[in-house]
């Protein structure tokens, strides 16, 4: 009969089709309800979901996390998760970027986009005071590194202890050299661990008092043999960033020291909450 | 000195914002469980390009060197500077993480 067939199929379907998700990018400062076309993570439509004045950035998929172990794809779901992001950014001028592969799903009775719009409004104010801060504001990070080698030559050029050690070793034997070189190399490290502490207050004493907000940030493998020191990202008002160029420009140029100055990016690091 | 968003580095850059920054939702109506990664390690370095790195087991050397550096820069600033709480509050998260 064809009412069974029906009911069959209505609960074939309710079993054996997937969960609906909502893949959320960010949120941005508007109420506009518009689809921004196909530029989502695999080709998928964009569009937003408004509630009050914000609305979120999605895309319909899946309930289930984007995977993968292959490099390229998940390089191009990076990419395209930053790029609806930037689209949107210029759209609108203030949004909050979303961590990658945040997708809503459904719970007991209420859709993806329910369950997205009743988040939207329990973090209303919230969002709405993020937004106030980072408004008119670009994100820009800094790395600055030192030739270790460079650093080390200079201090055992001029450290007073190390000159002074370095000419009682004449004329020791082997033995008394070697514990002599030893403890150079201890207070040369020394030195260093000194002088890595003493630039990086400096430098984050400069930085800090030309930008809005600051975040100190791990430092990583720089390049070319170099020692990253310093890894900030900081909050500046938007084409107001001169100053702060200036400044980092007086850092490259010492001896030893080099700069890495990039951006803008949208408000990446200074979203989250606690 | 204008900021830059070019330079092979630049995918690394928007790796460690995208992959680690952002507002990070935690709620039971999220399909991934916060703190639980879904790009590993390696992946992440494939992604930038390391694969050299990572075929030479250079990764790990790397990676247990940085901490080293790490650590002992942040207890040498403990000892011979005044303790400034901002930093001190902010250095906070980024030792090591144990157990993840």
């Amino acid at each position: 009969m064809q009412n069974r067939e029906t009911i069959e199929t209505i609960i074939n379907n309710m079993v054996m089709a997937p969960e609906e998700g909502r893949y959320v990018y960010c949120i941005a400062d508007s109420a506009e309800s518009v689809h921004l076309g196909k530029i989502g993570i695999e080709g998928n439509e964009v569009y937003t979901v408004p509630y009050n004045n914000i609305c979120a950035l999605v895309h319909k998929c899946n309930a289930e996390p984007y995977k993968s172990d292959d490099a390229e794809i998940v390089k191009s779901w990076v990419v395209s998760h930053d790029r609806v992001i930037e689209t949107a950014w210029e759209k609108w001028g203030n949004v909050l970027p979303i961590n990658f592969d945040t997708i809503i799903r459904e719970v007991s009775s209420n859709s993806a986009e329910q369950n997205l719009i009743t988040w939207l409004a329990g973090e209303y104010e919230g969002l709405r005071n993020v937004l106030q801060r980072v408004k008119n504001k670009v994100e820009f990070g800094i790395q600055i590194s030192w030739d270790p080698r460079g650093v080390a030559q200079q201090i055992m050029r001029t450290n007073q202890e190390i000159q002074k050690m370095e000419s009682e070793i004449a004329g020791k034997s082997k033995g008394l050299a070697y514990m002599h070189r030893q403890k150079i190399e201890g207070l040369l490290k020394q030195q260093m661990e000194t002088g890595a502490d003493g630039y990086f207050r400096e430098f984050f004493g400069r930085i800090k008092q030309l930008v809005d907000e600051i975040k100190i940030e791990k430092t990583k493998k720089a390049e070319n043999g170099l020692q990253m020191i310093l890894n900030v990202a900081c909050l500046v008002e938007r084409d107001k960033s001169q100053d702060l160029g200036q400044a980092l420009d007086s850092i490259n140029n010492l001896e030893n020291f080099s700069v890495r100055f990039i951006g803008p990016w949208p408000p990446y690091s200074f979203v989250s909450r606690g | 000195m204008e900021p830059t968003r070019n330079g092979h580095a630049t995918l690394v850059d928007l790796l460690d914002r995208v992959l680690d920054k952002g507002i990070i939702i935690y709620a039971d109506l999220i399909v991934s469980l916060a703190g639980i990664p879904l790009i590993g390690v390696n992946l992440r370095a494939a992604i930038a390009g390391m694969e050299t790195m990572l075929k030479y087991g250079m990764m790990t050397e790397w990676d247990d060197r940085v901490r080293t550096w790490e650590r002992q820069r942040i207890e040498a600033r403990k000892l011979l500077t005044k303790p400034d709480p901002e930093i001190e509050e902010q250095t906070a998260g980024i030792l090591p993480r144990t157990g993840k």
